[in-house]
């Protein structure tokens, strides 16, 4: 247990980092390169869900 | 057929995934970028478009102080030279837009507030995915005031414009030497 704990942990810091290294790249797009950017990530998620509930999740 | 739908889910997120760092790759490399090269006496210095994004300044060739913040987007470079020397100047302009870019560009020399000397003027209309530059000279000698100290050291900026987009240079210029 206390291995996926850990796990959990290095998973998450692992997202927050590419988070704020996407929030701070995201700074220096253009307007249209940054929706298109939004719109692709609430497609990516919103696909990913999509997966995880069809595993019955 | 339920595996085939959930896997079809998966490479559509992998999908918006790829491209997301496709998106980050071209817009990254789309726009125009400015790029300066300097010369003076047996040094040459290449200031990159990113020194300008910088909130610190940026020494050439290395820092001398405890760097001061600046205002997001108005990152400076600064440089010595000395006092015979004659500092060249090329502004390169990289369009790397699907359209030809034009503006107006003007580099002048600035101290104290004001401007000392106009250096260039010009339109520049450049192709799509080409490039565009323009020369100039400063000759530190004709910039000194008559009347400076052997001991003083003297600043001066140079600010180059390009449509509403503003470069900074700050060259200082060293005292004489005791002899």
């Amino acid at each position: 247990m206390q291995q996926y704990v850990l796990y959990g942990f290095g998973i998450l810091l692992c997202v927050a980092g590419i988070g704020y290294l996407a929030a701070e790249y995201v700074k220096y797009m253009s307007e249209i390169g940054q929706l298109v950017a939004l719109l692709l990530t609430i497609g990516m998620l919103g696909f990913l869900g999509k997966y995880f509930q069809e595993l019955g999740w | 057929m339920a595996t085939k739908r959930r896997n079809l889910f998966l490479y559509l997120a992998l999908a918006c995934f790829v491209g997301l760092l496709a998106i980050f790759i071209v817009d990254g490399y789309l726009g125009v970028y400015d790029t300066v090269y300097i010369t003076t006496g047996e040094q040459s210095w290449k200031v990159e478009a990113d020194v300008w994004q910088r909130q610190y300044p940026t020494y050439a060739p290395a820092p001398i102080a405890e760097p001061m913040t600046a205002e997001e987007g108005k990152g400076g470079y600064y440089m010595g030279a000395s006092r015979e020397e004659k500092i060249s100047f090329r502004y390169e302009v990289d369009n790397r837009k699907f359209s030809t870019y034009q503006a107006d560009i003007e580099a002048s020399v600035w101290h104290s507030q004001q401007k000392i000397r106009e250096l260039i003027s010009k339109p520049i209309s450049i192709a799509a995915f080409d490039k565009g530059q323009l020369e100039w000279v400063i000759d530190n000698t004709e910039l000194l005031p008559k009347d400076i100290l052997p001991e003083q050291s003297y600043q001066y900026t140079v600010i180059i414009e390009r449509g509403e987009i503003e470069r900074r240079i700050v060259v200082s210029i060293n005292p004489l030497v005791y002899k």
